[in-house]
């Protein structure tokens, strides 16, 4: 994962999880609320219903206290009771109540006598007025709501009066139809659910929804997903085991809010995301930018092998500072490691060169010294510093492998049988075999083995010619032929530094590199009067620090 | 108030009198109340008091009776029949001369109550069920109305002439008093909304008379 997603992340989801949390706590205080504002408004709806249904039933009251007084309707009571068992006189009373029945709109009206028994009804079916069946009048007097032939009435009664003689009782009847209710509405007797204006919904799937309320209690229903309060209208009497309950739809109640609510959330979740976004690619920046300053050094020094350096200040942020010291303090260690561990190679090479030139007096210092001629030349040539490290200690080893060499071959005064002389010839690739088992000395393999080839490719082992042979070996190849003609032999006295230089000359382009010739007579052009291999030395390590001038003669 | 005949005493030289009346606007009084339930439920449920098909101006011409005041030869005692059917009386006039019975057959399957408070003859005959009947005398003339206590829609009349000489407008407003003898006399036509209006004439012997009625006074014709 990249750090700016990390960053990203890391800011965003704390916001992210405080907004849900506030989101979700507003939420639900907000269901709350519009809950208990429904359940408020429910009663204050049943309090002026229940005003409005007591005015109603005082004019209602009043109002059939006129219709008691109707002359007809006493004068039919009056008929029978007088006749008790004529069915004429029944039909008769029942002729009056259709009539009236159809006067004043009701939508039952029913007749009882002074003995309390119904004798005539007529009930009201669409438009058509129905007369009820002697067997279908109610046995009992009505008052509240009443279920009359399967539907059901909100009932008034007014006693039917002459004079202080009761001559029976009037009732009517209302249907009573929630349809007409604006809210949503249930009626229930004995818990059972008979009239609903939830349209789509089944009587029985509202009595399963109502299954936990108690009779009077408020509770909330769910129906078809949605929450709704109900309550108990308690203030109204209906009498018989019926209840009415309104409901209010909580979701609905609480949509709008929520929708602002969810509305705002959505924009406090955008503008969140854009900081998190915003602060989590500058917070980034601000450590990316220098980590990956610091990996591309790293990187470019795992390639060179020089570890990294960093001197400038490119971060503000105080860890990658010192993140930035201790990779220079552990780049320091590790140089100073490896000049120690280059120093004790080199101290090494030279004791083996030491110990090598020590077997012969007459060849003590020759390894040395080819190797510091060598570095001269090279130094003339401008060669990369790590290649002028390589010809040095390469020229310090080269003639390695005449430790395999016998001492009486390789200390016999005077000349060597063409035998010794090719025992003589295997020191290179001794040297080689030597030099190839120990680990670090692989730069050197190539200048140990192929110092002996000429340019012209008469040389040995190979037989090399041209540049097929490494400059590091050419060079050596001239520095070692050089000293060698200027060292005493038990033989004979060492050349002259001129003598040398001549026959250097002489063999340039068959034995040596034509130009490696040329620098070394022009690096080792000594003054008047000098002649001596020695003084070339001092000459060249005083040279040493004007290689820059060297450079110049050369161009 | 009289348009052709204005009070101007008209001596006619006939044995009878022929006479139209004549009704320009409707007088009695329907039920166009609608009921409550008209408001309320739609439609009232219709209770057989609809309009009559026939012309309301020729239902009114015939519900007028015309006879002659003051004595003259009684008519022959009737007894009349006023039958309580379908909660209506019918008919709803009956002329009879004084002396005369009128019995009110109760055809309906309900109870009715017939009574009277008129002047001229009062009477509750009580409720009786279907085909039983009262019977009730009119000795003296005058107009009797007739109503059914339990059924205060039912309403009719009896018109006793005090002498023989009465009739009923037919629908045309058409009417004929037969065998006037020569005189004087005050013709009266009598309608239940618009009441009584009365005409002096002189019938001449052989002649036959004319007079018109206009109801109600004031009309022009």
């Amino acid at each position: 994962m990249r750090f700016r997603t990390r960053t990203f992340l890391l800011s965003f989801v704390p916001f992210a999880l405080l907004l849900s949390a506030s989101f979700w706590a507003i939420q639900d205080m907000v269901q709350a609320t519009v809950r208990d504002g429904v359940r408020v408004s429910l009663r204050e709806n049943h309090q002026s219903a229940a005003k409005l249904h007591a005015r109603n039933e005082l004019q209602n009251s009043r109002f059939l206290k006129i219709v008691g007084e109707n002359a007809v309707l006493k004068a039919g009571l009056q008929l029978a009771n007088a006749n008790p068992s004529s069915a004429d006189a029944r039909l008769t009373v029942e002729d009056q109540v259709t009539e009236l029945c159809a006067e004043m709109g009701f939508d039952l009206l029913l007749v009882s006598d002074a003995e309390g028994r119904a004798i005539a009804g007529v009930t009201r079916s669409n438009t058509v007025l129905v007369r009820m069946e002697p067997k279908q009048l109610p046995s009992t007097a009505l008052s509240g709501l009443a279920t009359v032939s399967g539907r059901v009435y909100q009932i008034a009664s007014v006693p039917i009066d002459q004079s202080y003689e009761n001559l029976g009782n009037l009732t009517i009847g209302e249907l009573f139809d929630l349809s007409e209710f604006t809210t949503p509405a249930l009626l229930l007797r004995d818990g059972r659910v008979i009239q609903s204006n939830l349209k789509g919904v089944s009587y029985d799937e509202i009595g399963a929804a109502m299954g936990h309320c108690n009779r009077l209690e408020e509770c909330e229903v769910r129906l078809r997903g949605e929450i709704y309060v109900s309550v108990a209208m308690q203030s109204i009497s209906l009498g018989n085991g019926y209840v009415l309950r309104t409901l209010q739809s909580l979701d609905a109640a609480s949509g709008p809010v929520r929708f602002v609510l969810r509305r705002v959330f959505v924009v406090a979740a955008a503008a969140a995301l854009l900081l998190a976004l915003i602060c989590g690619i500058l917070s980034a920046k601000s450590i990316v930018g220098p980590i990956s300053a610091i990996v591309e050094k790293l990187r470019d020094s795992a390639a060179t092998g020089i570890p990294a350096e960093f001197h400038e200040a490119p971060a503000s942020v105080s860890e990658i500072q010192e993140l930035m010291e201790s990779f220079n303090r552990a780049a320091g260690a590790v140089k100073d490691g490896r000049a120690q561990l280059e120093s004790a190679y080199v101290q090494f090479i030279g004791s083996l060169a030491h110990a090598l030139d020590a077997r012969d007096q007459y060849t003590a210092g020759h390894s040395s010294r080819v190797s510091e001629i060598s570095c001269a030349i090279a130094r003339a040539l401008c060669v990369e510093a790590d290649v002028l490290e390589q010809i040095r200690t390469g020229a310090l080893l080269h003639d390695i492998g005449k430790i395999g060499i016998s001492d009486v071959v390789l200390q016999k005064p005077g000349k060597l049988t063409v035998e010794e002389f090719d025992i003589i010839k295997q020191h290179p690739t001794i040297g080689r075999h030597i030099l190839e088992g120990v680990n670090g000395f692989e730069p050197y393999l190539d200048s140990v083995e192929l110092h002996h080839e000429n340019w012209d490719g008469t040389g040995y082992p190979h037989g090399l010619a041209g540049e097929a042979v490494p400059l590091a070996a050419r060079i050596i190849h001239v520095a070692d032929a050089y000293d060698a003609m200027t060292s005493d032999r038990p033989y004979r006295r060492g050349m002259t530094h001129g003598r040398a230089m001549s026959i250097l000359a002489e063999c340039s382009g068959t034995q040596f590199d034509p130009t490696l010739v040329d620098v070394f007579q022009k690096i080792g052009a000594l003054p008047e009067g000098v002649d001596r291999a020695e003084d070339l030395l001092k000459l060249l390590t005083a040279l040493e620090p004007e290689q820059a001038r060297v450079a110049e003669v050369q161009q | 108030m009289i348009a052709a005949a204005l009070f101007a005493s008209l001596v006619l030289h006939a044995g009878s009198v022929e006479g139209t009346i004549i009704i320009k606007r409707r007088l009695t009084k329907r039920n166009v109340t609608p009921t409550v339930a008209a408001y309320q439920r739609g439609p009232a449920v219709p209770l057989g008091i609809a309009e009559p098909d026939e012309d309301p101006l020729s239902f009114e011409r015939s519900r007028v009776v015309i006879y002659v005041e003051g004595a003259g030869p009684a008519g022959a005692p009737a007894t009349a029949t006023l039958e309580q059917r379908d909660r209506r009386f019918a008919p709803e006039i009956v002329v009879i001369p004084a002396g005369s019975s009128v019995s009110f057959p109760n055809l309906d399957p309900i109870f009715h109550n017939v009574f009277s408070l008129s002047k001229t003859k009062s009477f509750d005959l009580g409720n009786y069920p279907k085909g039983q009947s009262r019977t009730v005398a009119f000795p003296e003339p005058g107009i009797v109305f007739v109503n059914c206590h339990l059924h205060p829609n039912m309403a009719a009349a009896i018109v006793v002439t005090p002498n023989k000489w009465s009739a009923q407008a037919g629908r045309d407003g058409r009417f004929v008093l037969k065998d006037l003898p020569p005189g004087k006399y005050e013709v009266v036509a009598w309608h239940k909304a618009a009441g009584y209006f009365r005409k002096k004439i002189v019938v001449g012997a052989g002649v036959t008379g004319d007079v018109d009625f206009l109801i109600p006074l004031g009309e022009k014709k």
